[in-house]
């Protein structure tokens, strides 16, 4: 039923994903085109006051806990979610947690996006993002807003019909 | 029968326009074989030396004959003329050329079936009891309960990458004919107190190497509320499940890590934050148009006077294989496709076509599948059973054999699989040829024998009478025996007889186990209850005296 070829591309992907120890991205530009820095968690837990005085944006890896985040959130300038891990799926319960249950009113960037993930990353709640290089030249209509119907409810559903 | 709505049937078209325009980037090198790979798995496509292998959902074993002949057209069109019905409710294709996916989809899609979900890290296919609806007893039909399940789950924005698979399984009968505590979750539909419906939900269970039987993590959840206690129970293995070590994806890993009372806390402390939101309460006007969908077509019948044909073959096949059904004047009929020494599930699509004609003609034009990989007509007159196993002889369709210790749940193992570490199909044929005496067969009763050439398990040996597990030792083929694994009344993980057996020996080993069995049976007693009675010793004496 399954064989060895699924299980060694599987296994390649994993070791790639393990060894893969890339610096984080230091800064971003939000939706008006303006640059903003971009701090860590840790980095923002430690210095909350200095940091929301100087308008810094947050990155968030997938590991991290967002929940440290919950209290400061409004004094955060920009959330930028991490996607650039294609099977890395906990950026979306990120987002819907940052989104919808605490409900920012700020930007959420996905960055490092995949063109394949944008429905779903806009539909957890992420508001605007940026494509991995490789994606440049392709209809990202296509993949942002490829149906016309959708069966749960989410952080954002505009332009789909809701069946649920 | 519940059919998908036109705007359903154009989510699953829209579905396949965008994956065919990833297998066009794939293709043109515009989408490496990493990112394609977990993009194709969610539409069902597995990469196989030769071919590929699809995967098509047959949402909770139901199917109507129009499907089934599309199955068979597909077989034809696509693949060499057969499919293989699998353990899980889904059907399986083996020679896929990738440039034909999309129109093979496309041909699903006009009758309602897709490949959405059938594989990678996601929520796979619901299953369900194969007799929903049909057995006395029966809290509800677990059916549109997992229509809806399933919708919710369609392309779900938050749970479509989690760190492994994720299998689900509702059960609303008496007995539990899904296993659903080896599911990731399993669902089981109760009553409280005052009457009211809702699920005991078990999260966690799963076979393969470190099989587990899954906790319960709430013991009644308001029908109203599952999908918000479901989408804690994922957000939760989403976040916190372990995605490092390949072994290790399942959720079962992170509840046995954790504990399952920290984990039941943790998703109990999501969940209370969201069990009030009314965009997540389960749509009770849906719920009813789909429990009008599935309702049963038939009403009760008299037949006066009615006596059923005497003969020897067929009161053998109907021993077996003929079960009462709730609605008087009608019987469910189990049909195996599987001849002895073959694969279980391989099924022609000149079979199929005979199936959707028989169905038509006896069965109100429905079928179910099941995790025995046989297909069952949930509705026949009880005055055209015996017309029906004509019909069913005529095509070598009505073995005596079914459902006897001599149809074996067998993989493909060492034969057609890389990952076996021994055959299956052969000890299979071999404890078919040592158990060849009708009379014989017909005493021993309803004796479940599973064979799994590894410890993936896609056999479920953990949970058979007798369970042989292939392993390699010193190059030789070797095998692990469990005995009174089962899941209808409750589940419980077979326990380890001792030494494993060579491949010579083995079918030795089965006959002293069944023989100890038949010594020590008191009256009708199955194989498990003699288990509990008499324990392990004599089963383990006999087998290495």
């Amino acid at each position: 039923m399954s064989d060895s070829n699924e299980l060694t591309a599987a296994s390649a992907t994993l070791e790639a994903k393990v060894t893969e120890s890339r610096p984080l991205d230091t800064s971003v530009l939000n939706k008006d085109n303006e640059s903003i820095e971009l701090v860590s968690v840790e980095q923002w837990i430690e210095n909350v006051d200095e940091f929301s005085k100087l308008g810094v944006g947050v990155i968030v890896k997938p590991s991290d806990d967002v929940k440290l985040l919950q209290d400061t959130l409004n004094n955060v300038t920009l959330i930028a979610l991490d996607f650039n891990n294609f099977d890395d799926g906990r950026g979306y319960s990120q987002a819907y947690l940052i989104s919808k249950r605490w409900k920012y009113a700020g930007e959420i960037i996905g960055i490092n996006a995949h063109l394949d993930q944008l429905q779903f990353m806009l539909r957890s709640g992420v508001t605007s993002y940026k494509l991995l290089q490789d994606y440049e030249g392709f209809d990202e209509l296509d993949y942002s807003n490829g149906f016309s119907i959708c069966y749960q409810a989410a952080a954002n559903n505009s332009g789909l019909k809701e069946k649920f | 029968m519940y059919q998908y709505s036109p705007e359903d049937t154009k989510f699953l078209v829209e579905r396949v326009d965008q994956f065919e325009k990833q297998l066009k980037r794939h293709l043109d090198g515009d989408l490496d074989a990493a990112k394609f790979r977990s993009l194709r798995l969610r539409n069902g496509l597995y990469m196989e030396l030769h071919a590929h292998m699809l995967r098509v959902a047959i949402p909770y074993g139901t199917l109507n004959t129009i499907q089934l002949r599309a199955l068979a057209d597909v077989a034809d069109k696509y693949d060499r003329g057969f499919g293989h019905f699998t353990t899980r409710q889904n059907i399986q294709y083996n020679w896929i050329q990738l440039p034909e996916i999309a129109n093979l989809l496309r041909d699903l899609s006009s009758v309602g079936l897709h490949a959405i979900q059938t594989s990678g890290k996601a929520t796979r296919n619901i299953t369900a009891d194969p007799l929903s609806g049909l057995t006395e007893g029966e809290i509800a039909d677990a059916r549109p309960y997992c229509e809806l399940i399933r919708r919710w789950l369609n392309l779900h924005p938050e749970f479509s990458w989690l760190p492994g698979k994720f299998k689900i399984a509702i059960n609303g009968a008496k007995l539990d004919e899904t296993a659903l505590r080896v599911h990731d979750l399993g669902l089981r539909l109760v009553r409280n107190k005052e009457g009211e419906l809702g699920f005991t939900v078990y999260v966690g269970g799963g076979l393969g190497a470190a099989a587990m039987v899954a906790a319960e993590t709430a013991s009644f959840v308001p029908v109203e509320d599952i999908l918000s206690y479901l989408e804690s129970a994922m957000r939760i293995y989403n976040l916190k499940g372990r995605r490092d070590h390949l072994k290790k994806l399942r959720i079962k890993f992170l509840v046995r890590q954790l504990g399952a009372e920290e984990y039941s806390r943790l998703v109990d402390e999501d969940w209370k934050q969201t069990r009030d939101d009314l965009e997540l309460k389960l749509n009770l006007t849906q719920l009813s148009e789909l429990e009008k969908d599935f309702a049963l077509p038939i009403k009760p019948l008299v037949l006066d006077g009615f006596v059923d044909k005497v003969d020897f073959n067929y009161s053998i096949w109907k021993k077996n294989n003929v079960r009462a059904h709730k609605i008087s004047g009608h019987s469910i009929v189990n049909i195996s496709l599987t001849k002895l020494g073959e694969a279980p599930g391989d099924a022609t699509s000149e079979q199929m076509r005979i199936l959707a004609d028989l169905a038509d003609q006896y069965s109100y034009s429905e079928l179910r599948t099941t995790k025995r990989q046989t297909i069952v007509f949930p509705h026949v007159r009880k005055d055209q059973v015996f017309d029906l196993w004509k019909s069913l002889e005529k095509y070598g369709l009505a073995s005596p054999h079914q459902g006897t210790l001599a149809q074996i749940v067998a993989c493909p193992g060492g034969d057609y699989c890389d990952l076996a570490k021994a055959v299956s199909i052969p000890i299979a044929t071999r404890v078919q040829q040592r158990f060849n005496d009708m009379d014989k067969l017909l005493d021993i009763g309803n004796l479940n024998i599973n064979i799994s050439g590894c410890e993936n398990s896609c056999a479920h040996h953990h949970v058979a009478d007798i369970g042989l597990l292939g392993m390699q030792k010193n190059g030789e083929e070797y095998y692990q025996i469990t005995v009174a694994g089962e899941t209808l009344q409750k589940t419980v993980i077979g326990k380890k007889l001792g030494p494993s057996v060579s491949g010579d020996n083995v079918v030795d080993a089965v006959e002293d186990i069944v023989n100890v069995y038949l010594d020590n049976r008191e009256e009708e007693e199955k194989f498990t209850e003699v288990f509990k009675r008499i324990g392990i010793k004599p089963f383990k004496e006999k087998v290495y005296e």
